[in-house]
């Protein structure tokens, strides 16, 4: 009992005391104006995307005031999209938003995947028995030709890219070309989108706290689907708090 | 407090009771304002979104004035210029296997954009020995590790395998010459830029992991692109 005392008083006061610094903390940020609040954010985004571009990993770059978005590893773009509209979404129960914690964007979003998964169908084939006598041809045999990514893929609009983090990015497509899948599988989709933003605004379905919406034209949504690498990370740039 | 539960609960009958009663006098009525509620409760559950606005460009050019502000000025700056850094000052070459285009890049400048072929993506099955290939194109960092003027294939398993012929014992058997084209540019684990037969194939998917270019993009690629220089492929 006398040993437990002055653990208990100790504890106690190291409480204290860090209240008093997260009180200070807190203090310190709010006494900020706007402007620099603003630029702090931006320079945790910048830091994040160092980060990023020292790493080995493909990631995702939204730049929300230039309204872009890019593929890139390494800091290099290897494809960058115009963004005809962008939103940030957040949950709501019966008009009620469920806020994120204020700096979410400024930490690592990570191992993105697509919803509605891309299938990929490979082509098998089994190699013909093997003859002792060469085969007799001058040439070589043409190789059999694969479906182009055009021809094997169908993209859904929207569809989403969703992170670990309880982030998603969910991309619009508009104007020619956004309707190449049947009607069947289209009204699929959107009763399927339809239950999951409902699951997800409950939280019965993910974890989901931000959806960064974007509209992209239907041939580059239809291109990062198509092309967009496994388990793909996220960095947002100059994205205001709400 | 078990008084207020006792009220709450003699509430809660009450209001069932009076809705029991409700029910049976007007039930299309109860019904149809049970169904609206459900309708506004699930209009409101779902997603808020709020648009973000472009960059205004009156607002990017304030100078900050607040001596935390001006330390976080330069601090951006600086982040800036490290990302800038990172892209390369000399060539670099960026490959989309997906709908198989090569660029070549000097700084951000490009040099060139070619139809290529990437890897088919087909899995080749041998039936008795039960070894399996998956002609894929590896995504990532690469480099050009060495650059070779008029290639000799040195043919793998597979090539064999694929053509129904055995796999000869003796490797100079697994030589061929003139099927990867003028050069090659090798970046690693057997993958390498080079030429093809099938120049009418090109812009789609079909070689077995490496990157086939036509002829005359080719020799820039191999004259412009020395070794070390990044291949970055998605």
């Amino acid at each position: 009992m006398r040993a437990t005392l002055p653990c208990i008083a100790r504890a106690l006061a190291l409480t204290l005391a860090l209240r008093a610094g997260a009180g200070e903390a807190a203090e310190a940020v709010g006494t900020l104006d706007p402007a620099t609040r603003s630029l702090q954010r931006e320079v945790a985004q910048l830091r994040r995307e160092r980060e990023l571009s020292a790493g080995k990993s493909f990631y995702l770059r939204l730049d929300a005031p230039e309204q872009r978005l890019a593929l890139m590893l390494q800091g290099i773009t290897l494809d960058d999209y115009a963004t005809s509209g962008l939103e940030v979404g957040v949950p709501e129960i019966l008009f009620v938003d469920r806020r994120p914690r204020a700096d979410w964007d400024t930490r690592p979003i990570s191992h993105g995947r697509l919803e509605p998964a891309r299938q990929r169908d490979r082509l098998e084939v089994l190699a013909p028995a093997a003859s002792a006598a060469p085969a007799a041809e001058a040439s070589p045999s043409p190789p059999p030709v694969a479906k182009s990514a055009e021809e094997a893929f169908s993209v859904p609009s929207p569809y989403r890219i969703v992170f670990a983090e309880g982030i998603s990015l969910e991309v619009i497509s508009r104007g020619e070309g956004r309707r190449n899948r049947g009607f069947a599988r289209r009204l699929g989709d959107a009763i399927g989108l339809r239950l999951s933003d409902l699951g997800t605004a409950l939280g019965f379905a993910s974890k989901d706290r931000v959806r960064l919406r974007v509209t992209l034209e239907a041939e580059d949504a239809a291109s990062l689907y198509r092309s967009l690498p496994p388990d793909v990370e996220l960095v947002v740039a100059g994205l205001e708090a709400r | 407090m078990s008084e207020a539960v006792a009220i709450a609960v003699q509430a809660l009958r009450a209001l069932r009771s009076r809705l029991a009663a409700a029910w049976t006098r007007r039930p299309v009525r109860i019904g149809a304002g049970a169904l609206a509620l459900a309708a506004l409760a699930l209009a409101g559950t779902g997603w808020d979104f709020e648009p973000v606005p472009p960059r205004d460009p009156a607002a990017a050019g304030a100078r900050p004035a607040a001596r935390e502000a001006v330390r976080l000025a330069g601090e951006r700056e600086r982040l800036q210029a490290a990302l800038r850094r990172r892209v390369p000052r000399g060539a670099w070459i960026v490959i989309d296997q997906t709908h198989n285009r090569l660029r070549l890049m000097r700084g951000d400048a490009t040099l060139l954009e070619a139809p290529c072929s990437a890897g088919s993506g087909m899995v080749l099955k041998e039936g008795a020995a039960g070894r399996v290939w998956v002609f894929d194109t590896p995504r990532g960092r690469f480099e050009v590790l060495s650059k070779t003027e008029d290639p000799v294939w040195k043919k793998p398993d597979w090539a064999f395998v694929e053509e129904g012929e055995p796999i000869p014992k003796d490797p100079a058997d697994r030589l061929e010459y003139g099927s990867l084209g003028e050069y090659a540019l090798y970046f690693g684990n057997g993958y390498m830029i080079h030429g093809t037969l099938y120049e009418r194939l090109l812009g789609r998917p079909v070689s077995h992991g490496c990157i086939r270019l036509g002829r005359e993009p080719l020799r820039l690629v191999y004259r412009t692109a020395p070794l070390g220089t990044p291949v970055y492929i998605y």
